[in-house]
């Protein structure tokens, strides 16, 4: 029996099971520890929403940079991508940094990397409840 | 809504943030968890306050 075969006879289940898996993580993408919360973990799922929740509203307060898609460069195409991390937490640091970036102080460029250490870390939990509802121990 | 922390307070509070990820991250165990926390932001401290001191003798 080959690969090709084998992988076509997976079982429903298992389709099923991934497919959960996918929509944890999406849905721990869009709310930080919406994941973990839907699998009952609920200390993970406390744990990131404080956690990517004060680096987004300490970054924002600190008038960290907030990339924009309109962003040009290579570095701030990364930087829009781990912002876009934090998932719907993207628009709540608009929402709090009324007066726009400013990063001509040192606290504002701390801010742009609190906002970005915030998309980042909410990616790896993201992942983390994807692994974990696929079954891999975590 | 403004924050205006020091380097030392906006170092702290980072080290301390990301070492809970990492500890809730990669700990099941809560007394694994506490040392792997606690260990991590010992770390990030060190070598955040001797970069800082590392670099010294060129900032002037």
């Amino acid at each position: 029996m080959t690969d090709e075969t084998q992988i076509a006879a997976a079982p429903p289940r298992d389709k099923q099971r991934e497919a959960r898996a996918i929509a944890l993580g999406v849905a721990g993408w869009l709310v930080p520890g919406l994941g973990h919360a839907l699998q009952k973990m609920w200390g993970r799922a406390l744990a990131f929403l404080l956690i990517v929740g004060v680096l987004v509203f300490v970054g924002a307060g600190m008038r960290g940079n907030l990339f924009t898609s309109e962003s040009g460069d290579a570095f701030a195409a990364l930087g829009y991508l781990a912002d876009l991390g934090t998932g719907s937490f993207y628009w709540l640091a608009k929402y709090i940094e009324v007066g726009g970036p400013d990063v001509s102080h040192a606290y504002g460029d701390y801010g742009t990397r609190f906002l970005a250490a915030a998309g980042v870390l909410n990616l790896l939990a993201a992942l983390h409840a994807y692994e974990a509802a696929r079954g891999r121990k975590a | 809504m403004k924050f205006h922390l020091s380097h030392l307070q906006a170092m702290l509070l980072f080290a301390l943030l990301v070492s809970i990820a990492f500890g809730f991250l990669s700990r099941r165990r809560p007394l694994d968890r506490a040392k792997y926390i606690a260990w991590s932001l010992l770390l990030f401290l060190l070598f955040g306050i001797g970069i800082g001191w590392a670099m010294y003798p060129f900032s002037r």
